[in-house]
């Protein structure tokens, strides 16, 4: 278990700059979630990481070591990988055997020892001597799981590792993953495409976009204080407005708001929870006539698309508070709600 | 800074490493032997002892009415054996597609056997069909067909009998592996869309079919100009095909470059088919 | 199968044609392997009587077992060398890293299509001008470029179907080149490399092209006994030893499609 420096990383596939100055501290026995849509780059940097992939410019930093041209088999890593790499011609003991073979951890006892206690970890004991194609998308998961952590890797790299299971599966593994950091307290480094996994699971959240960094902060920091236009967007909980520039103040739809105490930002965030439906606009610091134009019941909440003259907004609205919504008239909400954002 | 990019330099020197026995086996089996060919067929020996370059064993063989006979039959021959494997070929890659994975592996295996067998011993099995007291002599004997009319050794319709039956299989797998990515629901989406069966093979699966059947034809084309042992034997010494004629150059005449000289026009004629072959294969 | 069967007529039609096409392909076949059991010295169709007496006559021809043993000797080095070429070929043609990948596979790949007859007079040529005349190492080179392609193509076939990610996994696993290749690679190539082995040496085997043109004087291998026999008087005990033959390759076909299926092979 170490720390990551990630320094300065830059990187170009054939003139296309896929990475620009990316730097990143994973401290020891943190999780941390590079989170971003596909084609952001955030695989590319754990392909760096791993070692699979040469930076252009930068350095990476394993417990401080530079391993930045250290081939990948030299660093002491693990990458689990979206379609799990499971060795079909191996039993589920003999992967998870693998890498302490291959970096010649202790002698055989031992070993079968460490992957006892892996198995017991993912909860797979029992299936040790079966094929890999014998076993469900969810199994093949958790071997690739146990696989990973066996031989106790400095920084544990997760590619995208539950995008291949349902809902449900999903769901639960969240759980277990949740659980096996805490207990394991390994390096971690999750790349995925999915918020709320990233949320969930992540002690810290670095969202990228085009090759770059754009926030990494705390996943309720991230939520509650999005910094830039892209993040309040991708985390999908905020309404991003446009401000109309107008001489010494800035309004929301044009001519309908003054707001007393403009940003100087171009674009606001308003999540959508701050959001309220009343009849009584004048309780609130700021309110606009609205209509309800569609709602999606989301279990315990119910989400509400607005329409202001034209401007889309999404409220939800907690289920206590249904018989107010559906006769609100106005949509409100207090000064406190609007986050000025970067672009 | 680290301006290489070291993963990829590796990755090259791992395939170059992995590549270079082949490379090897390529330049000592391949282009060293055609090279010699092309070499051969240039050059001339003069009194003195010197060579130098020469068309003379190109010019000999389109001067000479002999081999331009040979030619034609060689190309002739060609044509109608793609088409004999197109008019069976096709169909019978359908069917397969169509049929019981049982009966399909049996009609794999019934067109693949062949070919996997010597060419000498299916030569042979069709002197003994063809051949005088052979099968089809004895079984169209009753009917009154006998004597030179039942032999069909030494004739091209032997000739394109026996080469159909080795070459069938190229035509069938290229069109099947077509027909494959063909999906099942179009030709349903035809029939639902009111055409008839024949309707449907004729204007849906047939155009989509078609680069299966060029590229089908052009390798059969390509490997029937070349053929040897099967002409030769079935058509004997009085049908040459080029291979034959190249053959009767180097172990009869023993004049190397006049065959290399054929040799040549052969593979010259094979590349200008096996190039577009090689660009339909490609794209899918 | 599907709803929406064919009309009567084609399916009439389809079985016409499959009746027709199992007889021109396999009667060839047949009537060789008939006339092998015939009592008589002729080869004529039908056979007479029904006898092993041809294969005991092979059996103890000399010049029949010494062919024969030139031929396994040849078609087993060119399989072991086939294999050892033409397996890493098939490696690097599927990573993504090699350059020039598919000019490279349309390059290894073309002996398949082009006239093996020119391979043989080739290395005739070559050997004759160079290297003072053709030997049976001749042979084995001239069936090794047409060879190495099979076992390119089904290393290939195996390794298209192959997750490439699993090379990487390994690697992030601690596993050195050596490792990566014995452990990883080469386990998945397995079947393939079996299936590019049979091709290999059947074709080897069964070669009479490159055998004619590139065969040291004195040297026969049994295709090459078998021409001359037709070229000449052919009697039934070059049915036998064609039969035996086509023995030797429809279990070799059947291997291949134990390994990877024939299907593969379209």
């Amino acid at each position: 278990m170490a720390e990551l420096h990630i320094k300065q990383i830059g990187k170009s596939f054939g003139g296309v700059e896929v990475l620009r100055d990316i730097s990143l501290h994973v401290k020891d026995g943190c999780f941390t979630s590079l989170l971003g849509p596909s084609g952001c780059g955030k695989s590319t940097l754990m392909r760096i990481v791993a070692g699979l992939e040469s930076p252009s410019t930068g350095r990476v930093i394993i417990g401080g070591r530079d391993v930045t041209v250290l081939a990948p088999e030299r660093r002491n890593i693990s990458l689990m990988f979206q379609s799990y790499a499971l060795l079909p011609h191996l039993s589920v003991s003999e992967n998870i055997r693998f890498p302490l073979r291959m970096r010649r951890t202790g002698s055989r006892a031992e070993q079968d020892d460490l992957i006892a206690k892996a198995l017991t970890l993912v909860q797979l004991e029992g299936l040790q001597d079966r094929m890999p194609r014998a076993l469900s998308g969810g199994q093949q998961q958790r071997v690739a799981l146990a696989r990973a952590i066996v031989a106790q890797p400095e920084v544990l790299l997760l590619d995208e590792p539950l995008s291949n299971l349902d809902a449900r599966l999903r769901t639960e593994m969240q759980v277990e993953l949740i659980e096996l950091h805490r207990r394991l307290r390994l390096t971690t480094v999750f790349v995925t495409h999915d918020q709320d996994e990233a949320l969930t699971l992540s002690d810290r959240v670095a969202v990228m976009t085009n090759g770059r960094i754009e926030q990494e902060a705390p996943p309720s920091d991230l939520y509650d204080r999005p910094r830039t236009r892209f993040v309040a967007d991708f985390l999908g909980a905020a309404n991003v407005l446009e401000l109309a520039r107008e001489p010494g103040t800035l309004a929301i739809v044009e001519g309908q708001i003054r707001l007393p105490d403009p940003p100087r930002a171009r674009f606001i965030a308003l999540r959508q929870e701050d959001l309220e439906l009343t009849r009584n606009p004048e309780h609130f610091d700021h309110s606009l006539p609205v209509q309800i134009v569609a709602r999606v019941f989301l279990g315990g909440r119910t989400r509400y698309k607005l329409d202001v003259e034209g401007l889309t907004l999404f409220a939800i609205v907690p289920r206590g508070a249904y018989a107010d919504a559906e006769s609100g008239t106005h949509v409100a909400w207090n000064r406190g709600a609007i986050h000025p954002l970067s672009e | 800074m680290a301006a290489v990019d070291w993963v990829r330099a590796q990755a090259r020197k791992e395939s170059l490493a992995l590549l270079a026995p082949g490379i090897l086996v390529l330049v000592i089996a391949f282009l060293f032997p055609v090279g010699t060919i092309l070499i051969t067929s240039v050059l001339e020996r003069t009194e003195d002892g010197a060579f130098e370059l020469t068309a003379s064993h190109f010019g000999k063989f389109f001067v000479d009415d002999y081999y331009l006979k040979v030619a034609w039959r060689t190309l002739r021959l060609a044509l109608v054996i793609t088409l004999a494997t197109v008019i069976f070929g096709v169909p019978l890659a359908y069917i397969m597609r169509r049929a019981h994975p049982a009966l399909r592996f049996a009609i794999l295996l019934t067109v693949i056997l062949p070919l996997m067998t010597s060419v000498v011993i299916r030569t042979f099995g069709w002197l003994v069909v063809l051949g005088n007291g052979g099968l089809l002599a004895s079984l169209v004997a009753p009917f009154g067909v006998t004597g030179r009319s039942a032999v069909l050794m030494h004739t091209e319709t032997g000739i394109v009998i026996a080469m159909t039956q080795v070459l069938l299989p190229f035509m069938v797998l290229t069109v099947l592996g077509v027909l494959q990515g063909i999906g099942r629901d179009l030709e349903e989406a035809g029939r639902t869309m009111g055409a008839g069966f024949w309707q449907v093979l004729r204007v849906v699966v047939l155009p989509l079919a078609v680069p299966g059947i060029v590229s089908g034809s052009l390798i059969v084309f390509a490997l029937s100009i070349s053929s040897f042992i099967t002409p030769s034997l079935v058509g004997g010494v009085r049908l040459p095909v080029m291979a034959g004629s190249i053959y009767q150059s180097i172990g009869g005449s023993f004049d190397w470059p006049f065959a290399a000289a054929q040799s040549t026009l052969l593979l010259a004629a094979t590349l200008l088919l096996i190039i577009p072959y090689a660009r339909l294969a490609r794209t899918p | 199968m599907t709803g929406l069967a064919p009309p009567a007529s084609a399916r009439l039609l389809a079985t016409a044609l499959l009746i027709f096409t199992a007889l021109v392909m396999l009667v060839p076949l047949g009537v060789v392997i008939a006339s092998s059991f015939s009592e008589s010295q002729f080869l004529v169709f039908p056979p007479r009587g029904f006898s092993f007496r041809w294969y005991g006559e092979i059996l103890g021809s000399q010049a029949y077992l010494s062919a024969a043993w030139t031929s396994l000797r040849v078609a087993v080095i060119v399989t072991a060398l086939s294999v050892l070429v033409g397996t890493p070929v098939a490696i690097a043609l599927a990573k993504s890293s090699t350059p020039g990948r598919a000019a490279l596979s349309g390059l290894f790949l073309s002996p398949l299509v082009l006239p093996t007859l020119i391979f043989g007079i080739g290395l005739l040529m070559a050997m004759s001008i160079w290297l003072g005349g053709p030997s049976i190492w001749g042979l084995v080179v001239g069936h090794l470029v047409i060879c190495v392609p099979y076992v390119i193509r089904t290393v290939s076939a195996v390794l298209s179907r192959a997750d490439p990610q699993l090379e990487e996994a390994a690697r992030t696993m601690g596993a050195n080149v050596w490792r990566r290749y014995i452990h990883v690679v080469l386990p998945q190539c397995r079947t393939g490399m079996a299936a590019g082995a049979f091709f290999a040496f059947n074709i080897s085997f069964d070669d009479a092209v490159i055998a004619l043109f590139v065969r040291a004087p004195g040297v026969e291998t049994l295709p090459i006994r078998i021409y001359g026999q037709l070229e000449f008087s052919p009697d039934p005990s070059v049915a036998a030893v064609s039969t035996l033959m086509i023995l030797v390759s429809a279990v070799l076909v059947l291997l291949v499609d134990r390994a990877i299926g024939l299907d593969r092979m379209a």
